[in-house]
């Protein structure tokens, strides 16, 4: 490494000591210090360190089992959604299945809900009242009418529930598949599955691996499957993070142990950066062409793929038709999980779209979303361009890291250290107080969305050809040039499915905004969450359904306006 | 000439100083604010609560901008924001809450508003940190068309102590929410125990494990009263606040019957306070004074069917709400139980909880 960096030495430009300043500042005002600050509070509540609460957790049946659940649960969901994300893949864009449009559709509908929500969705189809349950009751007179509950179930949940990342990211891979190479190993002879797994496969695998830390972290921090279906036997760790993190005097356990959970995953990110570092996965093309779809050539397994395909189609759609049914009944049908056309009304939406009729919380949110969004896309754009321009540098480990810093508390705490650290004037922050200011939550929106954003972002920056950046220089393009011609327009697919993505999850944000808006401007999480939290409005449980119908229209919306245009054209390429 | 304009300028003042005058000595709603922007936090504003109010007070003067938020939210904005306060006045919340508040120095004493005498006895703070505008009993409620008034339960202790009740009731765990601490600080405080593990006797621990042990956890995205409606749930009984019971049984075609312990039911108490390090006192106390008002929080019953704390705008609040609220109030340190009531939560959470 140290020779590695003799050899290459880093060229000081006026514009790179910029950039230099500005990341440091950024890194240290933003990322470390609010955060070093708010575990200073919280471990050294009374000016000494206390081993208390790893003792109070260690001394916790209940807490030692939550996290066991959750490091079962992480690596087995790894596997179960890697193998269900990558045929859904594989289904949609690569072979050849009748109806692959549909599919897609349905595949893709766990992009624009999710949550408590979603796992409604499911319980209402496999709960002890669900539809399949009452069904198969019928059948088998003596069966357990709560079947649905515990890691099962959870599994089985999440594992449909958490494909979104392969559905995007995985796909905007696949098309970079070289369709000569695929002719080419065919016509020398390879079996179908043999270029599957030779020349489909290593051209995935950057994207893979950002995908899989993602379902990782998910496992690791899984709350509404665990809640909903996990039964007693099966809790996760993230529900209890979140109760101390909403109490005041116990954030020194939520922080102990949405560290460990931090940590976990920075090994787990570590040992796949090193796996990255070694291998360039690319194809083998220089001139790439669009992939043909291919055909099934066993038809036994020809039929059993379009039997596969279809099974999980209804798996994915019926949630969402139910949840959208259910929004038009009352708290009541959905509590008993009961649904009749008597109980069909059309009051929750009335009351909501009066409710909302004051439009400022969306104008807001709108507002909040598409900056943050803007900003933190272009803030890790640079840094993955540095990352990948001096892989071996220290520098850009340091950098790499840092921006994965929120991934080591919960949201909540975040918000507090942003709050605590900018309610006086700090030199960092050009002795500026931020807090009862706009910029605040503004700052927050963006934290929260780094390690997510990066994480994804460098997969796309690694995934390019460096053949290309090779031919630009080689024809005398200058760096800016090439970056701005040749390789952004590559990667733009990706970043803005990102955006996209960014923006969706922003704009009903709760945790975060909670504690950092403006009096005079609501978001528009929190203003749901007041209709829906109304203590005197025994309707909530409905209202939430209707909001999360609306919430999916928003996303769906978004979603083909920046990215199913987005792909369209990278397809046309 | 200029003389005479003198003099009627002269008059003119005179008459200004007498109607500020009488304005200063004005109580109650006929306070008029003026004009100078107060921030409100508050965890009462949904309901279109906020608006009213927003709108309510523009009529008399006041320019409010209001944040509205959960309880433990407001709580930790206000305990975040302390180096440099964005409220003037904060309302709403409980007892517990505002215990903290005021052991954190987050609060100023007052001279008592006129109103305060007119609130029921025991609901002001004693020493002048908050005065109570609205009450909310907290209850053990169940479906009197499932459950008749001899087989219910009397008190809490029984859900745990009489096994015709076990696996019949849900012991809620979300124990952020208010309810949920107002009935652990009731059960809880009847243990109080100076040499006990978090000021509770044994005993104390083994009957809030118990209380867990024999019921029926909640279930996110649930309504409790859903359970209780649910014929394929064995929920019949669960904990409850009594300005939301008359919606819910219109919901659910439940009618709502409610345990009266002998030892009285916790009161969630919704104050009103002035934050500590507020740069518009003077506006402050115009606008509590203006907004406890029997006036103002009689309308304020009428409009949203909350129980008043002042007696004499109670007289305008629902019959079965005053029904509710007329079980005696238990007699709770609520200084003890905000210092404790997190640990012991975390207490419960660590070690109780199914």
């Amino acid at each position: 490494m140290t020779i590695n960096m003799r050899r290459k030495k880093i060229r000081i430009t006026p514009g790179k000591a910029l950039m230099f300043l500005f990341f440091a500042w950024f890194i240290l005002a933003c990322l470390v210090l609010p955060n070093l600050n708010l575990l200073k509070t919280v471990f050294f509540a009374d000016g000494n360190f206390s081993t208390e609460p790893i003792r109070k957790l260690l001394k916790s049946k209940r807490a030692m089992k939550a996290l066991r659940n959750s490091f079962i649960l992480a690596p087995t969901l790894s596997i179960t959604v890697g193998f269900v994300g990558i045929t859904l893949v594989l289904l949609t864009e690569y072979f050849d299945i009748k109806g692959a449009n549909i599919l897609r559709l349905g595949y893709m509908t766990t992009l624009i809900y999710g949550g408590i929500t979603l796992v409604s969705g499911y319980k209402f189809i496999y709960g002890s009242s669900g539809f399949l349950t009452k069904l198969l009751v019928q059948v088998f007179p003596n069966m357990n009418a709560s079947w649905f509950q515990g890691y099962g179930a959870v599994l089985f949940v999440m594992t449909f529930s958490c494909t979104s990342n392969h559905m995007i990211f995985l796909r905007n891979a696949m098309r970079s598949v070289d369709f000569q190479t695929v002719e080419a190993a065919r016509n020398m002879g390879a079996g179908q599955f043999y270029i599957l797994r030779r020349v489909v496969l290593p051209v995935l695998l950057p994207s893979l691996f950002a995908v899989t830390i993602l379902t990782f972290i998910t496992g690791l921090s899984a709350m509404s499957a665990p809640m909903l279906v996990g039964g007693t036997e099966f809790q996760t760790i993230n529900p209890m993070i979140k109760t101390f993190a909403d109490t005041v005097s116990s954030k020194d356990l939520a922080a102990l142990l949405s560290l460990v959970l931090g940590f976990a995953t920075m090994l787990l990110l570590f040992i796949m950066t090193q796996i990255e570092k070694r291998g360039h996965y690319m194809s083998v093309s220089k001139v790439k062409t669009k992939i043909v779809k291919q055909k099934i050539t066993n038809p036994v397994l020809n039929v059993l793929a379009h039997v596969y395909a279809y099974v999980l189609f209804v798996i994915y759609v019926l949630p969402v038709v139910l949840i959208v049914l259910f929004s038009f009944t009352d708290s009541k049908s959905i509590g008993t999980r009961t649904l009749t056309l008597s109980s069909f009304t059309l009051e929750n939406y009335k009351y909501l779209l009066q409710s909302l009729s004051n439009y400022r919380p969306f104008v807001v949110s709108i507002v909040y979303s598409a900056l943050a969004a803007v900003i933190v896309g272009v803030i890790v754009v640079v840094a993955c361009r540095y990352i990948q321009k001096h892989k071996k540098a220290r520098s850009a480990s340091v950098l790499e890291y840092s921006l994965m810093i929120p991934w080591l508390l919960p949201t909540t705490m975040i918000a507090l250290g942003l709050m605590m650290a900018f309610n006086v004037r700090r030199p960092y922050m050009f002795n500026q107080v931020l807090t009862g200011t706009m910029v605040i939550l503004l700052i927050g929106y963006v934290i929260i969305k780094l390690p997510f954003t990066m994480r994804m972002t460098k997969a796309a920056f690694f995934s390019l050809d460096d053949a290309l950046e090779d031919a630009s220089k080689n024809l005398g393009a200058g760096e800016m040039y090439t970056f701005r011609r040749v390789i952004f327009p590559v990667i733009l697919p990706t970043v803005m499915a990102i955006a996209a993505l960014n923006f969706n999850a922003l704009i009903s944000d709760y945790d975060m905004s909670a504690f950092l808006y403006h009096p005079l401007n609501p978001t528009l999480g929190v203003q749901i969450k007041s209709l829906t939290n109304d203590m005197n409005n025994p309707n909530g449980m409905a209202l939430t359904f209707v909001y999360a119908v609306l919430m999916m229209i928003i996303s769906a919306v978004v979603l083909y306006l920046v990215y199913g245009r987005g792909g369209r054209d990278n397809m046309k390429e | 000439m200029k003389k005479l304009l003198a003099i009627l300028l002269g008059i003119t003042m005179l008459f200004g100083m007498a109607v500020t005058g009488t304005a200063e000595a004005a109580t109650g709603a006929d306070v008029k604010g003026t004009g100078v922007p107060l921030t409100v936090y508050t965890n009462s504003g949904n309901s279109g609560r906020k608006e009213w109010l927003i709108e309510r007070a523009k009529q008399d003067g006041f320019e409010l901008a209001v944040l509205e938020e959960g309880a433990g939210a407001v709580q930790q904005r206000i305990i975040g924001e302390a180096a440099n306060p964005i409220a003037d006045v904060v309302y709403g919340l409980n007892a517990i809450i505002w215990n903290d508040l005021i052991s954190r120095d987050l609060l100023v004493s007052y001279d008592a508003p006129s109103w305060a005498a007119e609130v029921s006895e025991g609901l002001n703070d004693p020493n002048g940190y908050y005065y109570a505008i609205v009450k909310q009993a907290i209850v053990l409620a169940y479906d009197k068309n499932q459950v008749s008034e001899e087989d219910a339960p009397t008190d809490w202790t029984d859900l745990w102590t009489n096994e015709k009740f076990f696996g019949k009731y849900e012991a809620s765990g979300r124990l952020t929410a208010g309810t949920t601490r107002n009935v652990i600080a009731g059960i809880l405080s009847r243990y109080s125990d100076p040499n006990g593990e978090l000021g509770v006797s044994d005993e104390g621990w083994e009957a809030i494990a118990a209380y867990y042990q024999h019921g029926v956890p909640n279930e996110e995205g649930v309504d409790s009263y859903a359970q209780i409606a649910n014929p394929n749930s064995p929920v019949l009984m669960c904990q409850m606040w009594s300005s939301g019971v008359i919606q819910y049984d219109e919901m659910y075609g439940t009618s709502t019957g409610v345990a009266k312990p002998e030892v009285g039911i916790p009161y969630a108490v919704e104050g009103i306070g002035i934050i500590n390090g507020t740069k518009n006192m003077e506006e402050a106390l115009r606008f509590v004074e203006w907004f406890g008002s029997a006036q103002i929080q009689g309308e304020w019953a009428e409009k949203f069917g909350t129980m008043p704390a002042n007696e004499i705008a109670a007289e305008k609040a629902d019959p079965f709400q005053r029904e509710l609220c007329s079980i005696p109030a238990q007699n709770i340190d609520w200084a003890l139980v905000a210092k404790n009531i997190d640990a012991w939560c975390e207490k419960i959470t660590l070690e109780y909880l199914p």
